[in-house]
């Protein structure tokens, strides 16, 4: 192994973490679940880094590792799905912007999708992430029309969940 | 769907929210394997602490009994032996929860080469200890054997020191080779690993 190929590692995994960040929040609850998520696919991108040869972007190949650990270690655990409290989220919104009400339904929204399940979280993940259907399918290895199809059922299933009677 | 375009916003105004981890931190931790390589010599100490302990628990004969009875020495020793090796494996123990829980490559770089030298002296202490007795044993056994036989000839005494002493060398010997079998490469993956972090290390 040789050290530049860790510093550069080290150095584009720094910058880009926020990417892992993100992909534990959404599958974890809490932040000892978090840092280990963090750490596990941390040591799975540098696994898989001497194969990533730089003919797509750092970023765009991180999403695909992380989210496929994401999802593995996911199934592994088969955690029972337990309501979670989005408290103190109320930080991430400044005086002037908070509103009660948007306050209310982000975190049930939040609950709503840590509901979903491994692959559609990663596919609700994408979304957020605002990325286009073509590298959603990229990404995640599926074709751009089944992306299309599971980000609708999705979206069905999202209002299930937020209105049971509607 | 309004409430996931709501999602999306407050989804990319957190994005700088995260407590950001330190490109130490990352080097630490894909170099975790270090932890794991800690972890197996304590399970390995343990089990060759009772496994080895549990042979020779099974294969006691009568005449050992007997030697040992009329050599309390050796008794003394044996207790010895295992106060230090218990000793050892709670070292052991303690490498392994100080790795597993280190923050940063200078750290981890100091307990590295802790856990070297802890095996190392445990691998020393083996050889030795294993060598002396080993010899004493050897040695009155085969006096004792010589007296039940009235036998003339002479017992081993300083005339034959060099006799004990090529004894003692292959004792320690066979010893040697048996731990390098099993700590040799435990030994030489954290040598391995450290001279990688090192070169990290600026």
């Amino acid at each position: 192994m040789n050290t530049q190929l860790e510093q550069s590692f080290v150095q584009q995994l720094q910058e880009n973490q926020n990417i892992i960040h993100k992909i534990c929040r959404l599958y974890t609850n809490g932040d000892d679940a978090h840092k280990d998520l963090f750490q596990e696919i941390t040591i799975q991108l540098w696994k898989a880094y001497p194969k990533f040869r730089g003919d797509s972007k750092f970023s765009t190949w991180a999403y695909r590792v992380a989210l496929n650990t994401a999802i593995t270690l996911y199934r592994k655990t088969k955690r029972s799905i337990n309501t979670v409290e989005f408290e103190g989220r109320q930080h991430f919104l400044n005086e002037v912007e908070y509103n009660y009400e948007e306050e209310e339904q982000l975190k049930l929204m939040y609950a709503a999708v840590y509901q979903l399940n491994d692959i559609e979280k990663a596919l609700i993940f994408m979304y957020l992430e605002d990325k286009d259907y073509q590298e959603i399918s990229e990404t995640l290895g599926i074709s751009e029309v089944n992306a299309r199809v599971k980000m609708n059922r999705i979206k069905g299933k999202l209002k299930k969940i937020l209105n049971p009677l509607g | 769907m309004k409430e996931l375009d709501l999602l999306k916003k407050d989804w990319q105004r957190s994005e700088n929210s995260f407590e950001q981890v330190s490109a130490d931190a990352i080097y630490q931790m894909i170099h975790k394997k270090s932890s794991s390589v800690v972890k197996w010599i304590l399970i390995v100490s343990i089990l060759e602490f009772v496994l080895l302990n549990g042979l020779s628990f099974f294969l006691n004969s009568k005449e050992y009994d007997a030697f040992v009875l009329a050599h309390p020495i050796i008794k003394t020793i044996e207790i010895i032996n295992y106060v230090v090796i218990f000793g050892f494996i709670v070292l052991f123990f303690r490498n392994y929860r100080l790795i597993s829980t280190l923050t940063s490559a200078k750290e981890l770089i100091k307990q590295i080469l802790t856990t070297r030298k802890v095996v190392k002296f445990y691998i020393l202490w083996n050889i030795v200890f294993g060598g002396l007795t080993g010899t004493y044993t050897a040695i009155e056994g085969f006096n004792e054997g010589q007296k039940a036989a009235n036998s003339q000839a002479e017992l081993l005494d300083s005339e034959n020191i060099l006799v004990i002493l090529i004894f003692a060398l292959i004792i320690m010997g066979l010893i040697w080779c048996f731990y390098k079998l099993i700590y040799g490469s435990f030994l030489s993956r954290l040598s391995k690993n450290y001279t990688e972090l090192k070169k990290i290390d600026l």
